[in-house]
């Protein structure tokens, strides 16, 4: 994304709050002028004040109240152009957020499997914080800074030339000197975060592994190559800690000297009558906030760039190309009959994965796909479901092409159990729930019974209403399968697909809950995909795939008698065995 | 706290003389204001211009003065930071090593890595700060109103007003912003988990059509969030008006108290010039403070839960015993139970066995039957909870574990492997080896059936691989991690489950080179797979933790049911 589009999805962010943003610009505006008047002011009154006798209070009186009304006026501009500039810059986060989110709902799944998601997450999180808090809040800050620049310069000019101009000269030097040091520090800060990189490594794989140390009783090496990292990095972090921290007492050496110089020059100057010492007082203080600023713009403009590329980063999601549309159709309660017609698929071009694959499935059958990893079993799976679009033929369910029907008119009629389970950080009954929330707890504790998951869930904590972690952290791989599969016999769809679905459940658990199995596929169309060919020996019929195609398909004994492909992997799995 | 002072004392030099340089740097900086108001009543009124430059002589030397003693404090402080950081982590890493298998269990790997790292960063830039800067900013404030007092008493009285005021708004606001940033933390942290389990789960979510409900519930947490943004922005937007307008108001007074002072005959103008300065001096500083003991307060929190592991009692050393290699049983339990701390039930209850040296034993059972529960028991990475566990005729209680683990060699389920080479990883668990190394690298390798493996590599033994063993398949780590094992040539060997990623030629080739090991260990085999363990000289049938049968593979057979259902299930017939 292009510099100009990205700032023109800026400003169509901030639309909406156009009005706001405007206000609070004035306001700004307004306190920076009047913050910078206040020193003239109290310069004034200074030179009302010469010495003993000759004070003129009638005078002195109406600036100090002037000061105390544009002083609560500064305030006031200050906290309502902060409220709003807090409100635009939070509200602008959301709306863009929220937007993005809403996007990734319409994303085909070819986007999110090619994507890690954290990166995904990092974008609507913390990319969308970082655009805020740079660009927005540095937006304010900049304008306010450079306004102070400026407002500063006409000041001291109104009051002296040369004394603007030795300021003026002077003052760069300590953001000169800041970058100076910045530059050197850079490969002291480098080397810093190498070493705790290899501290982080090595801490982290050695804590992960801590019961292997100290099962082979390595304590002690290990100990050894720690110290020598550890020195490592004190030695670099002394270095980068004291030659950065260098940096504010030069600026500040540095003003002290241009206060100096104003100072001298303002003295002379004024021993013969250039400015009174009541300007010397106001030029001192312009003096003492001229640099900073500067100072702080510099800090800032790095901000605002990495600002601008996170916000980049996050209206590049909401350009993604959607899915194609939904069909027109909405598809009610199928029979089950699955059609795959001449069917072909491939993520690149160059790699066809699924081959012309043609069968019919009628209504109620159960068909077992197997064969080697990456034979194309899960991409078939991944075309039934419609989270990939077939690249030729046609799929079709009950007769309709299932690209002319909505997704979820579709999906409903399907019931999925992955290899890969996946829980909701969220309670058991939540999660059981997922598909059909409005099933009653009697519906969910049948369902949970009908596949052995009641026992267990009854034994954790607080039964149904025990809040897991997120990826059902604190269960075994088999228990989250078991509460996997309670949540599709609980929506009990048409058609099953059965991916793996029990490969972690030890054989007894599955023996034990194979019944409810034959009585959850009764009827149903079922697609099993399984490494365990035990477990589908009685499918109605094997489709044995290889390389994307189908090479051979029949029932287990008319491929056992075929001696093909099959006859071999069901032989390798006892030979060793025996 | 305690413990970083702890920690500093070796620093202790350092630590304060940082300060010290620091405090007189502030010193050369209050005399600055003194210095203008000579300038003013005594340069400008006397048109002495030699005085005039003279005093800004004094400026720019007191400006040259105070950055030297900035540099030196920054050093000290530099120093002592980073030296007694590196003194604290150096010690709880020591004694992470140093604790028992329950521990590591109850503080998991993730708490412990933050410990280390980030919040030892949190301590040492807490540290830095506190050195340089805790005293300073007190200091110059303080400091101010006493220089405002040695100029006019009178005046000086309106620092004693402003000062309290100003502090009091401050940390008042502070104080009630920091609770909420965290809630605001808590909450952007909602607002990830919705975002993250969103793409985690988009299949399952997809699936079941719940995209609308997705998008409500991210919206709300959203919401959630944005509107504490709102109320804390609110409230952290005041400091900056509130304390300008009392500065104001302050400036005011002191100007008007000034004049009236001028008029009196007591000061002279000069003298109203500096006591400005003083007063905008304490701003800035008071906020700096503010600023600063949040970070303090943070790195507190940091160094505690830092203290708090470092606090944790290490694994008990325990007696030195002898153990004997000729005892007439390797390994006895007898009655043996364990539950895990918080764990609601026994993880094993009752078991009793003895194995003879050279005994093969297998265990074998469903997930969660106690296998690993019972093998974890021997090399005492856990301590029974009831009976006892005796290893070559020693009570494994309160032998020394360092001793008892030296004897016993175990394949540990999961990824185990450290980044290094093959040779390394081999070597792993053997101490001071020398010279015959090659040779005892390359038995281990070749009884674990991983010949194939070296001899595929370009560097062979010296092939690096990653950390847990990326770059090797699962498969490959297993042969490896066995290798490891049988190069410690311990008087016990135990297998986690851990030949489940072998195909079954390998894995019958590997159990052949096991039988066939000279001296031949105690050999410990846990798996789920009857065909593993079928030649065992005993094998345990474990079934929620408690032994259903013990027997040879044909005993079992006709005597175990559970047995009988694991053999019938593996060879087909579910689903």
């Amino acid at each position: 994304m292009n510099r100009q589009r990205t700032w023109s999805r800026i400003f169509g962010a901030l639309r909406p709050y156009m009005a706001l943003t405007i206000i609070s610009v004035v306001l700004t505006a307004g306190s920076v002028i009047f913050t910078l008047y206040i020193p003239i002011l109290i310069g004034n009154v200074i030179d009302l004040i010469v010495g003993q006798g000759n004070v003129d209070f009638d005078r002195i009186m109406p600036i100090l109240y002037r000061i105390l009304i544009l002083a609560a006026a500064t305030g006031a501009m200050q906290w309502i152009s902060g409220t709003i500039n807090n409100r635009v810059a939070y509200s602008v986060v959301k709306d863009v957020r929220s937007e993005a989110f809403r996007h990734i709902q319409t994303l085909p799944l070819s986007y999110l499997d090619s994507h890690q998601s954290g990166e995904i997450v990092s974008r609507i999180v913390t990319d969308a914080d970082r655009f805020s808090d740079g660009l927005l809040l540095g937006f304010t800050q900049i304008f306010s800074g450079v306004l102070t620049i400026i407002g500063t310069f006409a000041f001291m000019l109104r009051i002296n030339v040369w004394i603007t101009l030795a300021v003026a000269v002077l003052t760069p030097m300590s953001i000169f000197a800041a970058k100076f040091i910045a530059q050197h520090t850079y490969s002291m800060f480098k080397l810093q975060s190498e070493a705790r990189g290899e501290m982080t490594a090595y801490v982290d794989e050695m804590t992960a592994g801590c019961k292997t140390v100290k099962a082979f009783g390595r304590e002690a090496r290990v100990m050894e190559d720690f110290d020598e990292i550890n020195d490592k990095l004190s030695k670099y972090s002394l270095r980068a800690i004291f030659y950065s921290s260098l940096t504010n007492p030069s600026t500040r050496f540095i003003n002290a000297v241009v206060y100096a110089a104003v100072t001298l020059f303002g003295a002379i100057i004024s021993i013969g009558g250039g400015i009174t010492v009541g300007m010397l007082t106001s030029f001192l203080s312009y003096a003492n906030q001229f640099a900073k600023p500067f100072n702080e713009i510099s800090g800032v403009v790095t901000e605002f760039q990495g600002a601008l590329a996170s916000a980049a980063r996050l209206f590049a999601i909401s350009d993604e190309e959607p899915q194609t549309p939904d069909g027109e159709i909405s598809l009610g309660t199928v029979d089950g009959n699955v059609k795959f017609d001449s069917v072909s698929f491939s993520y690149a071009p160059t790699r066809p994965l699924i081959k012309n694959v043609s069968i019919d499935v009628a209504a109620g059958r159960h068909i077992a796909i197997v064969g080697p990893t990456g034979c194309g079993k899960t991409t078939l799976i991944n075309l039934l479901m419609r989270f990939y679009d077939v690249t030729g033929g046609v799929i079709s369910v009950d007769g309709y092409d299932i690209r002319g029907v909505t997704r979820a008119s579709l999906r409903a009629n399907y019931g999925m159990v992955l290899q890969d389970t996946w829980l909701r950080a969220g309670t058991v009954r939540e999660n059981i729930k997922l598909g059909r929330p409005d099933a009653s707890d009697e519906e969910m504790i049948a369902a949970a019974k009908a596949v052995h998951a009641d026992g267990f869930i009854r034994q954790m904590p607080h039964g149904y209403d025990t809040v897991l972690g997120e990826g059902g952290d604190g269960l075994s791989q088999g228990q989250r399968q078991l509460l996997s599969i309670s949540r599709v016999m609980l929506s009990l769809p048409p058609i099953l697909i059965l991916d793996e679905a029990t490969s972690s459940i030890d054989t007894r658990t599955e023996h034990r809950i194979s019944r409810a199995f034959t009585k959850m596929m009764q009827g149903r169309t079922t697609f099993i995909v399984a490494h365990r060919l035990s477990t589908i020996r009685q499918s109605d019929l094997i489709l044995v795939m290889k390389d994307g195609d189908i090479v051979e398909q029949g029932t287990h004994d008319e491929l056992l008698a075929k001696g093909g492909f099959y006859a071999h992997l069901w032989g390798s799995q006892f030979d060793g065995a025996e | 706290m305690k413990k970083i002072l702890h920690y500093l004392r070796s620093y202790a030099l350092e630590s304060i003389l940082g300060p010290v340089f620091k405090l007189l740097e502030a010193t050369f900086e209050l005399l600055i204001p003194l210095v203008v108001k000579s300038i003013v009543d005594v340069g400008i009124k006397n048109g002495d211009k030699r005085y005039i430059a003279a005093m800004a002589g004094l400026m720019v030397l007191l400006g040259v003065i105070g950055l030297s003693c900035t540099l030196a404090a920054q050093y000290f402080a530099a120093k002592a930071s980073v030296g007694s950081v590196s003194l604290m982590r150096r010690s709880l890493f020591e004694r992470i090593q140093s604790f028992d298998y329950t521990t590591l269990d109850e503080l998991g790997a993730s708490t412990m890595v933050t410990r280390m790292t980030s919040d030892m960063n949190q301590v040492e830039t807490g540290v830095n700060l506190t050195l340089r800067l805790l005293l300073r900013s007190p200091f110059v404030v303080i400091g101010a109103a006493v220089m405002a007092f040695t100029i006019d008493a009178r005046a000086a009285s309106v620092f004693v007003v402003t000062i309290p005021i100003l502090s009091v708004v401050v940390f008042g606001i502070m104080l009630v912003t920091l609770p909420l940033y965290k809630k605001v933390q808590g909450s952007l942290d909602r607002v990830l988990l919705a975002a993250r389990e969103n793409l985690s789960g988009v299949r399952v979510l997809r699936a079941f059509g719940r995209e609308a409900d997705e998008i409500e519930r991210f919206d709300s947490r959203s919401d959630e969030l944005v509107g504490m943004q709102k109320f804390v922005g609110r409230i952290s937007a005041m400091l900056n008006p509130i304390t300008y307008v009392i500065i104001n108001a302050a400036a005011v007074a002191l100007v008007y108290i000034g004049a009236v002072r001028v008029d009196a005959g007591v000061i002279e103008t000069g003298a109203v010039i500096a006591l400005y300065n003083y007063m905008s001096q304490i701003l800035v500083e008071l906020i700096k403070f503010a600023n600063l003991i949040i970070n303090i307060t943070k790195s507190v929190a940091c160094a505690n839960r830092i203290a708090a592991i470092i606090d944790m009692p290490p694994e008990a050393a325990g007696a030195d015993r002898d153990f004997d290699k000729n005892a007439e049983y390797a390994v006895e339990f007898d009655g043996v139970g364990l539950r895990y701390k918080n764990g609601g039930a026994d993880a094993i209850s009752d078991i009793s066995f003895k194995a003879r040296p050279g005994d093969v034993i297998g265990i074998i059972g469903g997930t969660g039957s106690g296998k690993t529960s019972l093998v974890n028991l021997i090399p005492a990475f856990y301590k029974p909870t009831r009976g006892r566990v005796r290893v070559l005729g020693v009570d494994t209680a309160d032998a020394d574990v360092g001793e008892l683990r030296r004897r016993i060699a175990i394949v540990p389920q999961g990824q185990t492997l450290f980044s290094g080479t093959i040779r390394d990883n081999v070597m792993w668990g053997v101490d001071g080896a020398d010279g015959d190394n090659d040779k005892r690298i390359e038995d281990a390798i070749e009884a674990a059936q991983g010949v194939d493996i070296v001899r595929a590599k370009e560097h062979g033994l010296d092939e690096h691989i990653g950390r847990g063993g990326v770059n090797l398949s699962g498969g490959q780590r297993q042969r490896i991690a066995i290798a490891r094992a049988l190069a410690k040539n311990a008087d016990i060997l135990i297998l986690d489950d851990s030949a489940s990623a072998l195909d079954f030629a390998t894995d019958a080739a590997l159990r052949e080179a096991l039988r066939t090991l000279d001296p031949m260990p105690t050999l410990f085999i846990v798996s789920q797979r009857t065909g593993s363990i079928r030649h065992a000289d005993n094998i345990i049938v474990l079934d929620g933790g408690v032994c259903v049968g013990m027997g040879t593979h044909e005993e079992l057979l006709s005597s175990c049911a559970v047995y009988r259902e694991i053999d019938e299930a593996q060879k087909g017939g579910s689903i």
